[in-house]
């Protein structure tokens, strides 16, 4: 039993790091929270099973297809919107709320009722031990792994990535230096936009796709970057899978209904005795 | 925070008149959830609202005058419900006939109490909604407390389970079933191998069924509703655990195999209308999905049944002879006697404004709800 949900809290986890990542990428940037976050991922889940519906196609082809169409929306709405709103930190969250709030009643107007989201991932079920797992969880962990490596390569190896990482370090000079700023703070939220979609489509053929799927994600996934350091992606990850497991042992050992009360305790202790999360640093500045 | 945000954000009611409502109208409240988790069930009640009144007003409405609908949707969320219902005590409706989900009606019913209209509820079956306190709610479905009660009869005598692992929504409707199944298992001296519970939203279920696998249980017992009910049947399954799921109302939704096509398979539960049960349910059940095939929302007959039922066997009659006076209409409804298709031998009202019935058992085959015949 024990192993069995540790490793369903794990796949969990991969996800809510994988939207928290969104939250530190934008974060790192700008130094402001998107709280649309959670609706992006659930607007992605519904990208993708209108794909998949209307077009199958091969499931590796179907998370870039998903990537690509959620970066080009990211840069949209940072062109339409978020450009307009990041002069203040507080026009800021409550636009990227506002935002949130029209996708998902965008989403609900065409979708009022949970869908199933088609296998694309299959439906095997692979024991291990005494512990059963649904093929699509081992795929959720492996994209993620992969996800972490291709944006790490993106930051480290190409031009645009150092960039965004200058850009991240201190805009102005990076601005003075003759880097586009806007366009790494545009690109900045295409790359957000991208993973939280692709973690839409992820966690989709897991459970039914609703609505409603974004709200308590995107919440628990800002609760996994903040615990592991909003501006570090190392962190947003360990923050992520943390949370994963131990909400799902408080939820099998304890009670269920304690489940979501473990990403808030957390997120609140880690305010009040680390602010800067486990692996977040309080100054980052870099040169 | 952000999540109760846009629970307020969201436009709290749905207004739809069927006709331009005129002076003389009837005007015939419907509440319920259309969109939120309740989807299936709202839209359901919705439809056999819908058909009720299409035809009391093509056979010339009741003494003369037409009804006209107004339809408003609580988004399955309590909060929204109340203020839906207070929606519909400003439109002043002389009635209303509704109400989805426990947690909804036990909050809306207290705007129609106060308001003193008579209300008569389809789609709620947590006991608390009717006792010696509501003067104007009435619930023509049977309440958990007859469900659940039933349910663990037949668990024990009829399907033979010895370890039963209940797993229940931690709402009004999944603690009430779960304190009166429980209560029964106890007189069939029985007690349960596991009690596990969860939030109507939740979407992962692994923890709750590692403790339901590992209690090596018979039969699973799932007090919730769609969509998590299903998922959980889809989870349970990918979990290895082979036990027999049963249920009550809840589940009595296409959804179920919709949402889980094989994973149902074999459960047994109470539900609220069939229509193997009589010749009337029959007819009606093909007129309704006739209705309703090619609409926008797939035809969902039971809660609709009941709805329909309740407006042109109960409301009708009562608007016919008691006219619009609200204390006169309350007291013709309360004192209904007589057959209702779909439920065996003649009904009528407890002193509580519970319509007392017998519950019909089908089990999941192939894809579709059948009568229950096992031992």
């Amino acid at each position: 039993m024990f192993s069995q949900i540790v490793i369903g809290g794990f796949a969990t986890g991969c996800i809510y790091a994988v939207v928290g990542l969104g939250f530190t990428l934008v974060y790192r940037t700008l130094r402001m929270v998107n709280f649309a976050q959670g609706q992006v991922f659930m607007a992605g889940a519904f990208l993708g099973l209108t794909i998949a519906q209307k077009l199958p196609m091969p499931t590796p082809l179907l998370l870039a297809t998903v990537g690509a169409s959620a970066f080009v929306l990211g840069l949209a709405l940072e062109r339409l919107i978020f450009r307009r709103l990041y002069h203040n930190h507080e026009v800021f969250i409550v636009g990227s709320i506002g935002l949130g709030i029209i996708l998902t009643n965008s989403i609900r107007i065409m979708f009022p009722e949970p869908v199933p989201f088609p296998k694309v991932f299959g439906s095997e079920v692979i024991q291990i031990g005494s512990a059963r797992i649904p093929e699509t969880s081992v795929w959720i962990v492996i994209c993620t792994v992969l996800l972490v490596v291709l944006l790490h390569a993106l930051f480290t190896y190409t031009r645009t990535g150092r960039a965004l990482r200058a850009v991240a370090a201190d805009a102005e000079t990076a601005g003075a230096v003759g880097v586009n700023v806007s366009r790494a703070i545009g690109l900045t939220f295409g790359l957000s936009c991208a993973v939280a979609a692709i973690a839409g489509v992820l966690i989709g053929p897991l459970y039914f796709v609703s609505f409603d799927m974004g709200d308590m994600v995107g919440l628990k996934a800002f609760a996994a970057a903040v615990f592991g350091g909003i501006n570090s992606i190392p962190g947003t990850i360990l923050g992520g899978v943390v949370i994963g497991v131990l909400e799902n042992i408080a939820g099998g050992y304890i009670s269920s209904a304690y489940k979501d009360l473990v990403a808030f305790v957390i997120l609140l202790v880690t305010l009040v005795w680390r602010p800067s999360g486990l692996l977040g640093r309080e100054t980052p500045v870099k040169v | 925070m952000k999540s109760k945000l846009s629970g307020f954000a969201i436009a709290a009611t749905v207004l739809i008149g069927t006709a331009a409502a005129h002076a003389q109208d009837i005007k015939l409240g419907v509440i319920a959830g259309m969109s939120g988790p309740g989807t299936s069930y709202g839209i359901g009640i919705r439809q056999g609202a819908e058909m009720a009144v299409k035809e009391i007003n093509a056979g010339g409405g009741v003494k003369g005058r037409k009804i006209a609908l107004v339809v408003v949707d609580d988004a399955s969320n309590p909060a929204q419900s109340v203020t839906a219902m207070q929606r519909l005590v400003s439109e002043k409706v002389d009635l209303i006939v509704g109400g989805w989900g426990s947690s909804q009606v036990l909050a809306n019913m207290e705007v129609a109490e106060r308001a003193g209209i008579p209300y008569v509820v389809v789609g709620a079956t947590n006991p608390k909604i009717t006792t010696d306190k509501n003067k104007w709610t009435f619930r023509v479905i049977p309440a958990d407390s007859d469900q659940a009660e039933q349910i663990a009869e037949a668990a024990v005598k009829r399907l033979g389970m010895k370890r039963i692992a209940v797993v229940h929504d931690v709402n009004d409707y999944g603690v009430g079933n779960r304190d009166v199944f429980l209560a029964s298992l106890k007189k069939l001296g029985l007690e349960p191998v596991t009690v596990v519970s969860y939030q109507s939203n939740d979407k992962d279920f692994t923890a709750q069924l590692s403790r339901v696998g590992s209690s090596n249980a018979d039969g699973l017992a799932i007090f919730g509703t769609i969509p998590a009910a299903p998922a959980m049947m889809n989870q349970a399954r990918d979990l290895g655990i082979k036990a027999r799921f049963i249920g009550t109302g809840g589940l009595a939704n296409e959804n179920l195999m919709t949402l889980a096509p094989k994973a149902s398979e074999g459960t047994v539960l109470t539900t609220l209308f069939h229509e193997d049960v009589d010749a009337d349910a029959k007819a009606w059940s093909q007129r309704f999905v006739k209705e309703f095939s090619g609409a926008a929302q797939p035809a969902r007959p039971i809660l609709a049944a009941y709805e329909y039922r309740a407006i042109k066997t109960i409301a009708a009659p009562c608007l016919a002879s008691a006219g619009t006076d609200r204390d006169k209409l309350r007291q013709c409804i309360g004192s209904f006697k007589g057959r209702m298709f779909g439920i065996p031998g003649e009904v009528s009202f407890s002193k509580t404004g519970q319509l007392q019935q017998q519950s019909v058992f089908v089990e999941v085959g192939n894809g579709a709800f059948q009568a229950f015949k096992g031992k």
